[in-house]
């Protein structure tokens, strides 16, 4: 894990801090991606993006009104003016501060009748990739949402009349030590 | 930082609304293996969704058996050869010692007040 690296970047950060759920496939997959669009011009990161990690008081560091509960439960986007954003709205700052998906960012700031109908659509699909995570695989994200059961239930059958590997049985409120099934990415050794 | 965490002790903590201690290595052995009486240990991790679903159920369950029985908080992902040792294969895992000695476990439980109440006060006839 890497809390140190957490503490050690405090409130003197001048980029915003994504922090996300290191043990979830599809988090880690959005994290990289997001790790990858949100560069300036010279290629500088205009996001850093953090792996939540096991160490609250690292998290609280940071910011003291993190709960490390919460962090893990929707997406944090840490402000260098010490604001955090959460879910949706740290969804919309990543976009606006990704030179290349700047084009569609400008959306979830547009105002009708004082409603933001863009942010409230980014939200909404917010919550339903997150209640669909575990049909990707990610078996420390808990239960899938009632509404997403049936598609849990079609995917499952699809794989098994596909003939591919069946994943090892669910166990009700329980999170197998070996959590994902999409291996981390391993360190690569520098080239000297 | 908030006093309560600056004045913790080096092998355990509490969160400022946390009536769970969180126990490492060094601790376990000292507050578990050599404690007196009824304890409960949780193996956890703070990215499982399930154990954050048990947690308010804990808290509660541990403010009402706060006289009688002791419950602590050992994160997997941190204190691995604990997860080792006590074989444990995922989270939330619940152990009850009597003595040092492992007299119950519950993988999985179910989250709400009555059941949690039940496997952490079984092991010790407690009502």
């Amino acid at each position: 894990m890497m809390d140190s690296d957490i503490a050690r970047v405090g409130s003197t950060q001048s980029t915003p801090i994504l922090l996300f759920d290191d043990e979830c496939a599809v988090c880690r997959r959005m994290a990289g991606w997001v790790r990858s669009v949100a560069r300036n011009a010279i290629g500088e990161r205009t996001i850093d993006v953090r792996p939540i990690g096991e160490d609250p008081e690292a998290l609280r560091k940071l910011d003291p009104t993190l709960d490390i509960w919460k962090v893990y439960a929707k997406s944090h986007l840490l402000m260098p003016d010490g604001t955090v954003l959460i879910a949706g709205e740290a969804v919309a700052e990543v976009l606006r501060r990704s030179p290349g998906m700047a084009w569609c960012a400008w959306l979830f700031s547009v105002r009708v009748f004082g409603m933001r109908p863009f942010q409230g659509l980014l939200d909404l699909g917010y919550v339903i990739l997150s209640d669909v995570r575990p049909i990707f695989g990610c078996k420390s994200c808990g239960a899938p949402a009632l509404w997403a059961r049936p598609f849990v239930w079609m995917v499952k059958t699809t794989k098994r009349l596909t003939g591919a590997k069946p994943r090892a049985p669910h166990r009700a409120n329980f999170t197998p030590l070996v959590a994902t099934s999409d291996p981390k990415p391993q360190s690569q050794p520098r080239p000297k | 930082m908030n006093q309560s965490l600056t004045a913790s002790t080096r092998n355990s903590h509490v969160s400022p609304s946390d009536g769970i201690p969180n126990l490492d290595a060094a601790g376990f052995e000292t507050r578990v293996m050599q404690g007196l009486g009824p304890i409960a240990v949780e193996f956890m991790s703070y990215s499982c969704a399930y154990c954050a679903a048990m947690e308010p159920v804990l808290q509660q369950v541990a403010e009402t058996l706060r006289s009688r029985e002791r419950i602590f908080r050992v994160n997997v992902a941190v204190e691995l050869g604990l997860a080792g040792r006590y074989e444990i294969e995922g989270t939330p895992t619940l152990i009850m010692f009597s003595d040092g000695q492992e007299v119950g476990r519950a993988e999985g439980p179910d989250p709400d007040v009555a059941t949690i109440l039940a496997v952490v006060a079984e092991p010790f006839g407690i009502e």
